[in-house]
């Protein structure tokens, strides 16, 4: 068989995984790799401006596949500045492949040019990675590092490839006569013996809840609807984290909103007074728990999860059961057909009253203005101007972020994409690139705020060069909004270094990207605004110019319960946060 | 709910290949969990695997996750608990060097001799002892050698095995 460079291993192996399109930035050491996607059409390259961005790009075209997102950066630099992304993609389970290039094998070690251990940087941050040191196994390890993103709890594989390797020759005989790593075998199939245990606490409970995480996005669109299904047959109330929304419709009666610290009262009633609730897909995330050991006290708690590690980390679990979320909802509800079981609505009649109960103290509201905009309102408007469009939504971090969630819509999964776990400022823009390129038809919008999107701003160059039409919808607060709020509610109100001075224009800004920009801070101008925002074809930053002062709540102050959550600002932490709480972040 | 402390011999089976010590001993520092003694070597030239075995402590809950996230570890083939099973073997080697310089050394010879710890080299400066044992066996010995002056020592860290044909697999 005829032998061919590592060079063109990388890209018939990309091909063969059905990659169509890679993020990337060129440099000395992945030369031979830019040179061969040169010569070919089948992977289209996205050329970003920044290597974090590339990463975040990935995730986002990752997150609203569901197929695989392919990053290719040079070494040193290029490598290092990867690491965020990674992290990122890493603690809210991304599928990725971060292809490296690395100095010539004979120079690892000697600090040679635009070296770095990126292997030894990206090991805790990474599901896994690989240096590969023998151009023989270099299609082993591409199609293995593609198993293992994809398989079991899904995360970012970096492989890094030195020069030398690129340019040697070896045989490739095709995925299908490579051996992929075998003895990774994610336990997929879940245990009947505890399903039956499941039922039967599904029959006896008074006061369940379905706390539905980004696990059931991770698992796809047949998990979806088998929880929707599920939650059907039962009647029961369910809660969504931050990374959950969409995995069951927000508009859905039965769905009483995004618990946690910035959740609604009655999800978070909800979970603190159930007697039983079932985990499907989440990970008892402490911005979910609060303070632990008041953390849902007299339930019985079930946990569904395809990583063992995610059972017992931080909250204790009466049942678990490993294996897909698609196969596990499929088997519960089989199950239940079988046998007949009918849920009788009286059982938990008092239990929604109650729910009914803490729903009415609507805890969104808040204070509309006709002076000023009010970003709740900014993004009320959002939802129903675009709603009938099916957006996907990025977001960047901090309050906007916690009000995006609160406000908008979402009634599919894979419609959102947000930086959950590590929450990197910065993440929105590009995602919303990565997302757009895999959905050139549709509406993309970043929910943004000013000090977050010029984190990546530069990757305005890239919307342009590709024509993105992507939507910056940002909630310009002229504050670092998040930390201004921690620093009122725990500080004493010393709001030091997060005022954000010396903003650019935006409009300019767009403008000078060949983008469009809109600006407006009257209350009666936000409909128009969007409106147009949603008319031109092209780029659009919007400098929507909000209340500085506004807060989001509800809030659970950190090591605070479920049941002490702010309602609003004249709500005050009770007594003094304690120490404890304090050094939580 | 188990609260207490306890002690944990970990056998993990692992490819041997570059950075796999690292992955496994990563994971311990990074998040947090005690090593109380390590030791690796290749067991399989065949199929290039390395057996490490681990002991280290915690809470039930503490032990549990640090062998969910040992398993996760891709070059991670397979990961025993040993003291959990029912009968199990655990075993250290130590070199202990000792000042010998104008002392009378038959006493210690004798215990040594007692206690199966064999004499490596001896000469009117130096002795130095190779001796092998549980961690009971290895405290006692380190309580007959306490009279004498330690030059220095070097241990293995414990390596352990469960009795009974049903082997680690790989
Ligand atoms: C400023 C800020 C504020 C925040 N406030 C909140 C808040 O108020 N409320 C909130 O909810 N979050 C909040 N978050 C997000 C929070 O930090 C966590 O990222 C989030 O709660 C985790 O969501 P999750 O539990 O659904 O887990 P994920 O991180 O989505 O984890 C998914 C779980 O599902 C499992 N899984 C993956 N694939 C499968 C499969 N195929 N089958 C079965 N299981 C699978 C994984 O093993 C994992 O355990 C905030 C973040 C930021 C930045
Ligand atoms: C990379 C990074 N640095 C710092 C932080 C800490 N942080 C969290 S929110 C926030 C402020 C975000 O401000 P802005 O983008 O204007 O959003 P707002 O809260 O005002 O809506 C900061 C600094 C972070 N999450 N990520
Ligand atoms: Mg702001």
């Amino acid at each position: 068989m005829k032998k061919i460079t590592g060079a063109e291993i990388v890209i018939q192996t990309l091909i063969e995984e059905k990659v169509d399109v890679i993020f990337g930035y060129p440099g000395g050491a992945v030369l031979p790799i830019y040179d061969e996607l040169f010569k070919q059409k089948k992977i289209r390259h996205i050329l970003v401006r920044h290597e974090q961005a590339a990463v975040h790009a990935a995730e986002g075209y990752a997150r609203s596949t569901g197929k695989v997102g392919v990053v290719l950066v040079t070494s040193g630099p290029g490598a290092t500045n990867t690491v965020t992304g990674l992290a990122d993609a890493m603690m809210d389970s991304v599928p990725l492949v971060c292809i490296s290039g690395q100095v010539p094998t004979h120079m690892i070690g000697n600090d040679a040019f635009q070296e770095a251990d990126i292997v030894g940087i990206t090991r805790p941050c990474t599901k896994h990675n690989y240096l590969v040191k023998d151009v023989n196994i270099l299609p082993n390890v591409i199609h293995s590092a593609f198993f293992i993103a994809k398989n079991g709890r899904p995360g970012p594989v970096l492989v890094d490839i030195p020069k030398d390797i690129q340019t040697f020759k070896a045989v490739y005989k095709g995925k299908k006569n490579t051996k992929v790593i075998s003895y990774y075998k994610p336990n997929l199939k879940p245990n009947i013996n505890q399903i039956d245990q499941f039922i039967k606490l599904l029959e006896n409970s008074e006061k369940p809840i379905f706390y539905v995480g980004g696990g059931v996005i991770n698992s796809g669109e047949v998990a979806s609807k088998n929880l929707f299904k599920l939650i059907k047959s039962t009647g029961f109330p369910c809660t969504q984290t931050l990374m959950g929304l969409g995995a069951y419709p927000t508009s859905d009666n039965q769905c009483v909103g995004m618990l946690g610290m910035h959740g609604t009262y009655e999800a978070n009633m909800s979970m603190y007074n159930c007697d039983l609730m079932i985990c499907v897909g989440a990970r008892f995330d402490d911005r979910i728990t609060g303070k632990v050991s008041g953390f849902s006290p007299k339930s019985k708690k079930v946990h569904f999860d395809i990583d063992a590690s995610s059972f017992n980390k931080s909250v204790n679990v009466d049942l678990t059961v490993q294996g897909d979320l698609a196969r596990i909802l499929q088997v519960i509800n089989k199950k239940i057909e079988e046998k007949k079981t009918s849920f009788k609505k009286a059982k938990i009649k008092d239990w929604w009253i109650q729910i009914n109960k803490w729903r009415s103290k609507d805890c969104l509201k808040f204070k509309n203005s006709d002076k000023i905009i009010k970003p709740q309102h900014a993004l009320k408007r959002l939802d129903f101007l675009t709603k009938k469009y099916n957006p996907f939504i990025t977001t960047e971090v901090g309050q906007h972020q916690m009000w995006a969630a609160q406000f908008l819509t979402f009634n599919k999964p894979k419609h959102w994409m947000t930086s959950g776990g590590l929450g990197t400022m910065g993440y929105g823009l590009p995602a919303a690139m990565g997302v757009q390129i895999a959905h050139p038809n549709s509406l993309v919008i970043d929910v943004a705020g000013e000090a977050s999107i010029l984190m990546n701003i530069q990757e305005m160059s890239t919307i342009k060069q590709f024509r993105l039409p992507v939507k910056i919808f940002i909630l310009n607060n002229h504050y670092m909004g998040m930390v201004r709020q921690w620093q009122e509610l725990l500080h004493g109100n010393r709001l030091s270094e997060s005022y954000m001075d010396s903003l650019p224009d935006f409009v300019k800004l767009a403008e000078s990207f060949g983008a469009t920009g809109l600006r407006t801070e009257k209350p009666s101008e936000i409909d128009d605004l969007i409106k147009e925002m949603i008319k031109v074809k092209g780029p659009v930053i919007c400098d929507v110019i909000v209340d500085p002062s506004e807060n989001c709540f509800p809030m659970i102050p950190s090591g605070s319960t479920h049941n002490q959550m702010l309602l609003g600002p004249n709500d005050k932490v009770e007594g003094e946060i304690s120490e404890d709480g304090m050094v939580l972040v | 709910m188990n609260k207490k402390n306890l002690k944990h011999i970990l056998s993990i089976m692992v490819d041997n290949e570059p950075g796999v010590l690292a992955r496994v001993v990563g994971l311990f520092s990074g998040r947090g969990y005690n090593i109380e003694s390590l030791s690796v070597s290749e067991v399989d030239s065949h199929k290039f695997l390395s057996r490490i075995t681990v002991v280290t402590s915690g809470t039930k809950i503490i032990v549990d996750q640090i062998k969910a996230q040992l398993a996760k570890l891709i070059p991670v083939h397979n990961l025993v608990d040993i003291t959990e099973l029912k009968s199990f073997i655990g075993k250290e080697l130590i070199l202990i060097k000792l000042d010998v310089k104008n002392k009378k050394t038959f006493d210690l010879k004798k215990k040594l001799e007692r206690l199966s710890a064999k004499i490596l080299e001896e000469n009117d400066l130096e002795i130095i002892v190779q001796f092998t044992g549980s961690p009971n066996e290895v405290k006692k010995m380190e309580s007959i050698l306490q009279p004498y002056k330690i030059i220095e020592q070097t241990r293995s860290g414990l390596v352990s095995m469960a009795t009974g044909t049903d082997y680690i697999k790989k």
